[in-house]
Order: C-alpha cells, then sequence, then structure tokens
C-alpha cells in the first residue's frame, strides 16, 4: 500500500498543485488540491503514513485550499477553503494555510457525515475497549489525548467520536492532534521525541500545532473499538486529580451537547447515545499533572462487555 | 381543576425512554425533543398509553404505584398528578381536554 510518505516533496506538492492529493483517514477519503507552500509542508510532516488513493477514485470530500485573487495575492496573502464551490470560512491569512485545511477537514466530517452519531471528543483505546473524552475547547481535552496516546493508547480521534449506529462501535478516524498555547510545549516535554508541525500563531485559537498521529494509530484506523469509558475532562491549574462518577441520566445530556448530530440523527441518535451510556462507566475527571492524569487513566477498569 | 378532566397523549408521537437509577430520559420523535423526567411522570405517561384518562384515574394511577413508598406520610396524589400533567403539558407530550 502506498503512503504519502513515498511521494518525494516535488510530487506531493505537484499533485496537491494539481490533480489533488487523495488520502484515506479512517472511512474518508479527501481529495485536497492546494498551491500553497504551508499545506504541502504540513502534510509531509504529519501524513506521510496514511494510505493514498487514486487521485482519479471516489473522494468523500474536495476539498480546496486556494490562494485568495486579487490584491490579496501580494498584500498580506489569504487563504481561502472551499468544497464543492461553497466557502464555509472567512479567508485567513496564508500563515494560516495548514491549521485552517485541519479546520476544514473536521468541517467536512461533522457536518456531512451522517451515518454516524459524531460527538466533538476525543477518542482513544486500550487492549480493545476506548475511552470518549468530550469537552469544549479549554478544558485540556486534546493536551490530556496527546499526553495518553504518547504513553502507548491508540489514537482514534482528537476532535470526532464516531459513533456506528448498527453495533454502537467507535470508528477510527486519526488525524493530528490539535494543540494550543502552551499546550504544545507540554507535550514537546511529556511527549517522547513528538513530531510536531511549525506553530502557528495569532490564530482565532492562538498559537496552533499539530501532533502526529502515531503510525500504529493510523495503520489500525480500519480497527473499530468498544466504547467503555465516557470521560469529561477538566484540565485546573493546581487541581487534585478526582476522578468522579456520573449519573447516567445526566451524563446523557452532557454527551448530547456536544454531538454535532443528535438531533437531525432523531430516534437513532438516541437509541445510539443510549445504548453508548449503556455500555460505558462515565465519569468527571479533573487534573493538573498529567503524569497522574495517566496513572489515573491506566487503572480504569472497563465495565462487563 | 376538574376531577372529570381527561388528558391524553398528543396524537402522532412515538415515546421511547431510558431509565438508569431513579431517573428516565424520554426521546419525543414527533418534536425531536429529549426530556430527562421522574418515575412518576413515565408512570402517568404508560397509563395514558392505553388511551384518555380522567385526572382523578390518573392520581388513583399514582397513588396505586407509591403509596407503598410513601409510608405513613400523606401525600396528596391529586395535586402531584396535576403538577406532573401540567409539567408535560408544557413539554407537548400531553393535551388536556374538558369533558
Amino acid at each position: 500500500m502506498l503512503t504519502v510518505a513515498s511521494l518525494s516533496r516535488a510530487e506531493l506538492e505537484a499533485r496537491l498543485a494539481g490533480p489533488g492529493l487523495s488520502v484515506q483517514t479512517g472511512p474518508f477519503v479527501s481529495r485536497i488540491h492546494s498551491p500553497i507552500e504551508r499545506i504541502a509542508e504540513g502534510i509531509a510532516t504529519l501524513y506521510g503514513d496514511y494510505p493514498l488513493r487514486d487521485f482519479d477514485g471516489f473522494a468523500d470530500f474536495h476539498v480546496h485550499m486556494r490562494r485568495s485573487g486579487g490584491l490579496r495575492r501580494w498584500y498580506r496573502p489569504q487563504v481561502s477553503f472551499d468544497i464543492d464551490g461553497l466557502e464555509p470560512f472567512e479567508p485567513l491569512p496564508q500563515e494560516h494555510a495548514f491549521p485552517m485545511l485541519e479546520w476544514a477537514l473536521n468541517w467536512c466530517i461533522s457536518t456531512r457525515a451522517h451515518a454516524y452519531l459524531m460527538i466533538h471528543a476525543a477518542v482513544v483505546e486500550r487492549d480493545g475497549v476506548a475511552a470518549i473524552l468530550p469537552a469544549p475547547p479549554g478544558s485540556g481535552k486534546s493536551t490530556l489525548c496527546a499526553a495518553l496516546v504518547s504513553r502507548g493508547w491508540r489514537l482514534l480521534s482528537d476532535e470526532l467520536a464516531l459513533i456506528r449506529p448498527q453495533d454502537g462501535l467507535l470508528v477510527p478516524v486519526p488525524r493530528p492532534i490539535s494543540l494550543k498555547n502552551r499546550s504544545i510545549d507540554v507535550i514537546r516535554d511529556f511527549a517522547r521525541d513528538p513530531v510536531i508541525s511549525r506553530p502557528v500563531e495569532n490564530t482565532t485559537k492562538g498559537t496552533v500545532a499539530h501532533v502526529k498521529a502515531p503510525g500504529d494509530s493510523v495503520a489500525r484506523a480500519h480497527e473499530s473499538a468498544r466504547p467503555a469509558w465516557i470521560v469529561f475532562p477538566k484540565y485546573e491549574d493546581g487541581a487534585v486529580t478526582s476522578l468522579e462518577p456520573i449519573p447516567r441520566a445526566r451524563a446523557f445530556f452532557r454527551v448530547a451537547e456536544n454531538a454535532f448530530n443528535y438531533s437531525p440523527l432523531g430516534a437513532v441518535g438516541f437509541n445510539t447515545l443510549a445504548d453508548t451510556i449503556d455500555r460505558t462507566v462515565i465519569y468527571d475527571f479533573r487534573y493538573s499533572v498529567l503524569e497522574e492524569a495517566i496513572a489515573v487513566f491506566a487503572s480504569l477498569k472497563p465495565p462487563a462487555a | 381543576m376538574a376531577a372529570s378532566e381527561t388528558w391524553s397523549l398528543r396524537p402522532g408521537q412515538t415515546l421511547q425512554h431510558r431509565q438508569w437509577d431513579s431517573e428516565f430520559v424520554l426521546y419525543n420523535d414527533l418534536s425531536g425533543d429529549t426530556h430527562l423526567l421522574g418515575d412518576a411522570a413515565i408512570v402517568l405517561l404508560q397509563a395514558l398509553r392505553t388511551g384518555p384518562a380522567t385526572r382523578a384515574a390518573l392520581a388513583a394511577v399514582l397513588e396505586n404505584e407509591f403509596e407503598a413508598d410513601a409510608g405513613d406520610d400523606k401525600l396528596d396524589f391529586a395535586a402531584e398528578a396535576d403538577s406532573l400533567l401540567d409539567h408535560m403539558k408544557r413539554l407537548f407530550l400531553v393535551d388536556r381536554s374538558a369533558c
């Protein structure tokens, strides 16, 4: 199987600027078009392990990251994202092109992949069972996810828990882990030789950078996992590490609030989420020390299948 | 409220629920809404599944279901039924019609 890493940098740039780079991430094929050097740089850094697909085959998402035209081609150049002729985001400075591509790919999935119940959550797996970490921005979800992955948990996703209604299993879509501001240095120090993209300053989220997904997680992207825990993480400076059970009915609503498509799925969404609540143990988790957080996750006992 | 006042489920809806501990999560496919309800509300909804019922009959259903739990406490089941039915009317789950 050919991967993105099999392309030379010149070949990668030629595909991006020409017929498009078709790359498989979990169940999705994205065809990415862009003449922007920052896009090629980010993909070369973080997507080397991902399967290449034919540039004339089927793709779920046709993503164009274009240079803005007119004066913006020379004066404070910008990048715009379009998909099927739509431009859902405002253009951004061209230095933000790679983070914008990541946000664009998240947007493609979260607005279109309604074959799944989609929750805004990180998902990590160990010994065949997975922890779902739903949380709003600023909760430390991605930092915790990156830390767990650096200590042997398999990455299913940093952003999107995809629950398949037919069997309730979590479908992996492992992509780079998005870090913000202080978390970038935290993970640089904590993880063992992480591959991190060039930090991009002054985005709407502050300084952002992405951590490469482990090759093993990418290679096992076809292996679904049974949800065993739902953990709502919350980083609080100086907090004592604590893990508190949440009553299931209350947890149901908290997970639904973090779902992208609970309402559009109707009864399928209700039953899929209810089945997930049934088969998991659910906690609020507060932490300030990553090593202690890792130890708590290592001690989690899965419920009986 | 008159004891003969009749209550019924809103037509056209299919209600599904799950129970965890003593709490229920109810999904209404007509409105698309999901509600957190207690066991007494679910008892009333289940009673109404068989057809419309008077306020007095619904209070009796609650009394029959929870009398043993009340022990020596004197509970006003009619007032409890009124409160729950009004609450569920605001959630578009039930309707009342004067007979």
